[in-house]
């Protein structure tokens, strides 16, 4: 049995990976402050200061004054709880949907598979920001329909793939055991199918939790997300736009912290892969 | 002059303390025109060599040295190393379905060697390749020159590799497994291709197989490796009539013989050496029953009447005999056929649908007029009518395609048939509803053929079998469960232990195992086997099988027992049946169908599953033509590849069934004393 | 083949039917009334109710769908009740200029994206794969807003050699419309072409690890020959669909860029009509970018199907 544990040990410290390693501990920081920004700013988001407009960094405002005098530093770290839910929001939506329909599809098959399939299909044949747009143009738009909309067009892919995995797996014999022995089809998704998909899932959700982070960041640069004075990043850099030329720390603080974020759960779900299947993770996918 | 030396060859990979040696000090020679058989189960590092030998694994894992017509390779640079691949050394490796380039016309695959080595122009080398694939049997070269790989069957594709792998005419040819993914007939086909070539064009074969029937047919003399070691090396009537070392003699005793149904199979006992942490002393010690002190010494390869052999005590050790570690039972109690069936399958036909390549239009949703293609029912089961008695073990061989797992699965209602009707202990369970399906599936259940695929992953082995008994036994308490799961794993031969451990910690054998287990925890009377041992290693099927022997005679089990190999099937089985493109061509007791006259497909069978210590001369071997891909509609199902056609009556009649004094059916044209008669006289030709 | 192609034909058309019918749903319900739009601000109930009807506002969906898309399909989307001019006209003008940047920014993300993925493959583990990486992994994680903002500042602002926006004409001078358009194209461009290097490198990769690619060595090809004869076509595969999917980015990419840079495409366009509930506007560019991207993706089902002879030659689809 000794050379069992060995390659335990080793599995273990293979999937203790500095990319896993790094992202969990950029994350763990981001998501402090996303969630302590407010109490961590030395001034609120929203507090303006007619003398202290566009004021380059200093030991006062680390980042530097906006356009209406507000602390470039608190807006930033304020602005974080709300970019990362808009993402992870509308991660979590697309999964909550996607996910039960995927295994039922790819259990099933048949009919029900042929419709949902189809109904991805248009859903898929509009350009990702187009649907979007379309969702927030008929009302006034706000964050919580930002979420909405970027997790019906993360909703397509979700299925897909949650799809094919259970496909793949309903071709596996202990799910033709679990047949033999008459199990019900919900035994059979939940105990048998859901365990083995979930690892997948889980990390393609993870890099997607960044696609969904920039599409509601671009949302809200459009004007279709966060509304002001919301200090969501997307927003702040829209709004720093005309003064870029004067005070440039106004848009590179959101930017930069955006770009920090992204990269930080990029590392976490490469790492995570290559913790699961170091295959795929050497092929870098 | 030797054609190939190896010296010394080890290969390693990563470094200490976790080095894995996939090959330790290997010396082979093989001389031009020679065939030199590698013998070994997974994990003897029988491939390495090969790959070694090629150049096509990293250099700093090989160490030794591999001398060529005289000249030592692996000082080469790579680049003089590459000029000799493909033009003096060629192998053909194992899958043929992966092997082929998917964006290539076949034609310019086999051309690219002879425009890169003997540097023809294009067009030369075109019309060599046609050539080539003509001479590996191909009828119509042309053709198959422009297709693409995926248009081709396994069979033709690897012709095409053995087609490109001669095409510059090489001194060497290594086939790595070139027959395992393919069926019997085939097989033989190949082998008999394989043959003839390297005698005609006299060039040294490196046969690396784990088939030791394989072996039989086609080596000189034989390797046999066993954990990155050579163990024995001899004339292939040496080394398979006399096997000197312990582990040889273990293979051997492993393999179901035809014909030698009493007899219980010897098979090796204990798990395969790490590899990162091998012994100093003798690698086969641990399972050897030989064994003794003197064994932990470091053992040398030393020469013994044309032969070598690693093992000091093979002479001694060779007037004892295997010991048999698990009780002996008797099969020899075959059940009278009258006696009422526990199953029985009344005219089973099966077809699926499959698109025709035509276009029409075809209303979706009520109002969407689509496109779909046309689609036509293909026959996979015709009139299947067999039935088990209680206790009996029905087996059933064919190979792929013939439908065989299909009507493993509709006995127990896994899939639905078209048309005809399942009767399960006197009730048809063709409509029975969901409580009768409960029911039935308690004393019906199935043991699948991956070992790997049939356990999930994320639950442990104790999991997986409370759970199905307490599916069968919802009453039962906790305590009751997990005691009962125990006596199961105590059953099927596992440590208690293993109740808490992850199929990933378990070998191949002993996951098997826990599927067997896990089909007996609701005490069924019927097992639909599907090919339970063939993704097993030779030693550890033999433990299966005598496993599935005992577990029969103890719990009265009816087995439908499927496999493609008629050798663990006559092993295992009361009556076997012939499955061959969804007919029964032949059906009886065992001994009569392994007894003339047979179907000719059955004949084929019968040679291809040749027993491996038995001289080959004794049975002229049968080569069947032809490809087993084609479905006829009219008439006999073997018609166009029968050595015994006997006119266009084959061609549109259905056969009619023969019947023999020993219960035997055979749906052939001929009658039985011709069929005799034909049998007979191959006999005395040969 | 010929059977594929009419099939993915009639999907497209299907597809398209469904979108029309989503988008003028979905505008039907929008917030702002039409006809008080034009009526404008201070117009009396009356006059709304006059234009209203005129309009046909009050009839049934289906019968306002008809008369809409049977329209469309002339060509014909109508009054931008904005701008008053013919919407086929507007959209004509911006499609041409936004047609000009997303053709030469997915030359740049095809040609570019492979070399990459392909140069990382080949030298896996060296120094190239991992600058590679380093590039691909910065690429995917800059937002375009605010990586065409970063250009702005340091190209148009700090360095003063490119403007920071607008358009012009290729045929009047070529320098100063490469100059007006190169900063949206490396906006464009970044994402994508780290997306399309990653999977590039990743099938590359599953390619030179195939069976198929071991038995060309095992031939004693030339190590060139193996790469660029068996693995790169094989490679390609699968980027092609990459490719067509990433249009869909690159549309999004599009609006986004438009914005930031100023640049009278369909993008802004699409923006401004949001922005003034223009609703035949707003119809027109969806439409007309859902079409294009449909058309993107067939033409990747169709070169797919080229390329991979197990579609060219039947069995299977």
């Amino acid at each position: 049995m000794a050379s069992s544990s060995r390659s335990t040990q080793t599995a273990v410290f293979r999937s203790l990976n500095s990319k896993l390693l790094i992202g969990s501990g950029l994350l763990l920081l981001i998501a402090f402050v996303a969630i302590f920004g407010s109490w961590l700013s030395p001034y609120a988001y929203d507090q303006m200061s007619v003398l202290q407009r566009m004021k380059p960094p200093s030991s006062a405002h680390w980042f530097g004054t906006d356009e209406l005098g507000r602390d470039v530093f608190s807006r930033t770290l304020t602005g974080a709880g709300m970019s990362i839910a808009i993402g992870f929001g509308a991660t979590m939506l697309s999964l909550l949907v996607g996910v039960p329909l995927g295994l039922l599809s790819g259990y099933k098959r048949g009919g029900f598979d042929e419709f949902v399939m189809r109904c991805m299909d248009v859903l898929l044949s509009m350009p990702p920001i187009m649907l979007g747009l379309l969702f927030l143009a008929v009302s006034e738009p706000s964050a919580w329909k930002a979420i909405l909309a970027v997790g019906c067009v993360y909703i397509p892919p979700t299925v897909r793939l949650t799809r094919s995995i259970a496909l793949e797996l309903a071709n596996e014999e202990f799910i033709e055991a679990a047949r033999a022995r008459s199990e019900s089809t919900w035994y059979i998704l939940i105990k048998e199918i859901l365990p083995n998909a979930w690892p997948t899932i889980a990390v393609e959700g993870s890099l997607r939790v960044t696609f969904a982070i920039l599409l509601g960041a671009a949302l809200s640069f459009l004007g279709m997300g966060a509304q002001p004075p919301s200090s969501e990043w997307g927003l702040m850099i829209s709004q720093a736009r005309p003064y870029i030329a004067q005070a440039p720390w106004i848009a590179l603080a959101p930017g930069l912290a955006m770009c920090l974020t992204v990269i930080a759960i990029n590392l976490f779900g490469d790492g995570l892969r290559a913790a699961i299947d170091p295959r795929s993770a050497s092929r870098g996918h | 002059m030797t054609l190939l030396s190896i010296k010394n060859l080890t290969v390693s990979y990563g470094s200490p303390p976790y080095q894995l040696k996939a090959l330790n000090a290997v010396n082979i020679d093989i001389a031009p025109g020679e065939t030199v058989a590698l013998v070994g189960e997974s994990g003897s590092g029988k491939s390495t060599i090969a790959m070694a030998i090629m150049d096509l694994i990293p250099r700093k894992a090989v160490s030794g040295e591999i001398f060529f017509k005289g000249r030592e390779l692996t000082s080469l640079p790579s680049e003089e190393r590459r000029k000799l691949r493909g033009r003096n050394i060629s192998i053909v490796f194992q899958d043929p379905f992966t092997s082929l380039n998917p964006s290539i016309r076949i034609g310019k695959q086999i051309a690219e060697g002879l425009t890169t080595h003997l540097g023809m122009s294009n067009a030369q080398a075109m019309k060599r390749a046609a050539e080539a694939l003509k001479e590996v049997g191909i009828a119509d070269p042309e053709t198959v020159a422009n297709a693409y790989p995926h248009q081709l069957s396994g069979g033709m594709r690897q012709r095409v590799l053995i087609a490109s792998a001669l095409v510059c005419n090489p001194e060497l040819l290594i086939l790595d497994e070139p027959t395992t993914a393919l069926d019997v007939t085939i097989e033989a086909q190949v082998l008999d291709l394989v043959q003839e070539i390297a005698a005609r064009r006299h060039v040294g074969v490196l046969f690396i197989t784990h088939n030791l029937g394989v072996v039989n047919k086609i080596a000189d003399r034989v390797c046999v490796l066993y954990a990155g070691q050579l163990v024995e090396e001899g004339t292939k009537e040496r080394v398979l009539r006399d096997p000197l070392h312990p582990y040889t003699r273990g293979l051997l005793g492993s393999i179901p013989k035809l014909g030698h149904r009493e007899s219980r199979l010897t098979p090796i006992e204990g798990r395969f050496p790490d590899l990162t942490d091998t012994p100093t002393g003798c690698i086969f010690e641990e399972r050897c029953p030989f064994r003794e002190a003197a064994c932990s010494e470091p053992q040398q390869l030393r020469s013994l009447e044309n032969r070598r052999i690693k093992c000091w005590k093979a002479e001694p050790a060779q007037v004892e005999t295997w010991p048999v570690t698990e009780r002996h039972t008797s099969t020899s109690d075959v059940r009278s056929s009258d006696e009422k069936a526990l199953v029985e399958l009344q005219k089973i036909t099966k077809r699926f649908t499959s698109s025709t390549g035509k276009l029409t239009l075809k209303t979706k949703l009520g109002f969407l007029p689509l496109p779909a293609v046309e689609k036509k029912s293909v026959g996979v089961l015709n009139e299947i009518s067999l039935s088990i008695g209680r206790g009996e073990v029905l087996g059933l061989v064919g190979e792929s395609g013939s439908g065989k797992s299909t009507l493993g699965r509709i006995m127990l209602k896994l899939i639905d048939a078209s048309d005809g009707r399942v009767v399960f202990d006197g009730k048809e369970i063709s409509d029975a509803s969901d409580g009768e399906l409960k029911e039935f599936r308690k004393r019906a259940q199935i043991v699948f053929q991956n070992p790997t695929s049939s356990l999930n992953p994320r639950r442990t082995i104790g999991d997986a079998i409370s759970r199905a008994f307490k599916l069968a036994n919802p009453q039962a308490d906790r305590k009751t469960v997990r005691k009962s799961a125990e006596e199961l794993i105590d059953r099927v031969g596992l440590p208690i232990r293993y109740f808490d451990r992850y199929p990933h910690q378990l070998s191949g054998g002993e996951k098997q195992r826990v599927g067997i287990a896990r089909a007996l925890a609701s005490n069924p009377d019927l097992i639909v086997c599907d090919e339970p041992v063939s993704a097993l290693d030779v030693s550890v099927q033999a433990t299966v099988l005598n496993l599935f022997k005992d577990l029969r005679s103890d719990m009265n089990l009816s087995y439908l027992f499927i496999s493609h190999d008629l050798a663990v099937i006559s092993h295992i089985s009361d009556r076997i049946a012939v499955l061959y493109m969804g007919t029964i061509v032949e059906e009886g007791p065992a001994a009569a169908v392994l007894d003339a006259p047979h179907h000719p497909y059955t004949e084929a069978l019968l040679s291809a599953a040749a027993v491996p210590d038995e001289a080959e001369t004794d049975k002229k071997r049968i080569v069947v033509k032809g490809d087993n891909i084609r479905r006829v509609t009219h008439g006999c199902v073997f018609q166009g590849r029968c050595r015994r056609q006997i006119g266009s009556i084959c061609e549109t009649t259905k056969p009619p069934i023969r019947e023999t004094d020993q219960g035997l059916r055979i749906a052939c044209h001929l009658s039985v004393d011709d069929l005799l008669m034909g049998q007979k006289q191959l006999a005395e030709n040969s | 083949m010929a059977l594929y192609v009419i099939n993915r034909l009639l999907a497209v058309m299907v597809v398209l039917l469904v979108i029309s019918m989503l988008v003028f749903g979905v505008t039907q319900i929008m917030p702002g009334d039409v006809a008080s739009t034009i009526a404008g601000q201070f117009a009396s109930p009356e006059v709304v109710d006059a234009i209203r009807e005129k309009l046909g506002l009050n009839d049934p969906f289906y019968v306002q769908y008809w008369r809409w898309i049977s329209s469309v399909v002339t060509g014909d989307f109508g009054q931008s009740l904005i701008m008053e001019r013919p919407v086929s006209a507007l959209i004509s003008e911006a499609f041409m200029a936004s047609a000009s940047l997303a053709i030469v920014s997915f030359i740049s993300v095809t040609l570019f994206g492979i070399l990459l993925g392909v140069w990382a493959a080949v030298r896996r583990d060296k120094l190239a794969d991992n600058l590679v990486s380093t590039f691909t992994y910065v690429g995917i994680s800059i937002p375009e807003f605010f990586w065409g903002i970063v250009l702005i500042m340091f190209f148009a602002n700090y360095l003063q050699i490119l403007p920071s926006g607008g358009v012009a004409s290729i045929s009047a001078s070529p320098g100063v419309w490469l100059s007006h358009i190169i900063l949206p194209v490396i906006t464009l461009t970044l994402t994508l072409i780290a997306h399309v290097s990653r999977l590039t490198r990743s099938s590359m990769l599953e390619a030179l690890d195939s069976q198929y690619v071991r038995n060309a060595r095992a031939k004693g090809l030339p190590e060139r020959t193996v790469i660029f004869r068996h693995a790169l076509p094989n490679a390609l595969m699968p980027t092609i669909t990459v490719l067509a999917l990433d249009v869909g980015w690159l549309i999004g990419g599009i609006v986004v860029v438009e914005v930031v840079f100023s640049y009278p495409g369909i993008g802004r366009l699409l923006m401004f009509a949001i922005e003034r509930h223009d609703l035949p506007l707003i119809q027109a560019s969806i439409l007309v970018i859902a079409l294009i991207y449909c058309l993107a993706n067939l033409v990747a089902d169709l070169l797919y199907a080229v390329v991979n002879p197990k579609i060219r030659y039947g069995n299977g689809e």
